[in-house]
């Protein structure tokens, strides 16, 4: 089922994967903290790295986090 | 709007006359909504105040849920954004199988080869190729194997993908999370160091 266009797609993700990762539930609670600290122009990640790299990873949360900032931003 | 502090917020919207409350925040939700998702045009924009509705139903059933680490506001507009975003994922993929994408995988041709590679290079992607199959084929599990290639692979939705095997997006996350942990395991024990995997295959 693996084809050869695949394989840079796979392994990327799988060479950044990470023995601790939290998951879409954990990140959720924290996102609005997180974005709080983005907004401050603090790097969030730096202060909340178990969120910032579950970002990099999760396109779906990922996704939520660029419309709440957004939204804040325009409110 | 007032301004409010959060106390102020959770008091109004737990004391016997929420309405003011209520209605303030519903007018935010549903700015934050058009601020964010305006772009997606008028269909989409015509749903704000049904978002904006159910938010409110989430927010104000998890009142206690609210920890104190950010504003009430920004605590209110996730969960906003969470509503809106999930309801146009499942709108967006609803016409999408897993049956079908696998399908069309099969069909897809994306196994061939580059043809400027040199005879070296071919059998060293021919190599990688058929041990990261290996991987994927013998050491995930089913399930495993079927999230990595509708989730990492095939680009959908881990809200979506959940949905069609029966589960919930953060348990498919730990389930990809197994799965990727269990492929850099194996990588590790056959030798395959991922910078050189992709500059095998990214050359040429």
């Amino acid at each position: 089922m693996l084809k050869r266009g695949d394989v840079v797609k796979l392994v990327r993700v799988v060479a950044e994967t990470h023995e601790t990762e939290i998951g879409c539930d954990e990140c959720f609670e924290r996102l609005d903290s997180f974005a709080e600290t983005e907004l401050c122009g603090v790097e969030a990640t730096g202060a909340m790295p178990l969120v910032g790299d579950h970002l990099d990873k999760c396109a779906d949360c990922r996704s939520k986090f660029e419309a709440l900032l957004t939204a804040l931003r325009g409110t | 709007m007032r301004e409010r502090t959060n106390e102020q917020w959770l008091a109004e919207l737990r004391g016997p006359n929420p309405g003011e409350a209520l209605a303030d925040l519903y007018d935010l939700l549903v700015r934050g909504l058009r601020a964010a998702l305006g772009g997606y045009g008028g269909d989409v924009e015509a749903n704000f105040g049904d978002f904006a509705q159910e938010a409110l139903i989430k927010i104000t059933g998890n009142l206690d849920s609210f920890r104190g680490e950010s504003r009430f506001t920004t605590w209110a507009q996730k969960i906003a954004m969470n509503v809106a975003l999930t309801e146009l994922k499942r709108r967006r993929w609803r016409d999408a199988s897993l049956q079908d994408l696998f399908a069309w995988r099969e069909a897809d041709d994306r196994g061939m080869a580059d043809t400027q590679l040199t005879p070296e290079q071919l059998t060293l992607q021919n190599m990688v190729l058929g041990e990261l199959r290996r991987m994927v084929d013998e050491e995930l599990t089913d399930r495993q194997r079927e999230a990595v290639v509708a989730v990492l692979l095939e680009g959908m939705p881990v809200s979506e993908v959940a949905r069609r095997m029966g589960t919930n997006q953060n348990a498919l996350y730990k389930l990809l999370h197994d799965a990727r942990r269990k492929l850099k395991r194996q990588m590790e024990a056959a030798g395959l160091s991922p910078q050189e995997v992709l500059a095998a295959f990214e050359e040429g």
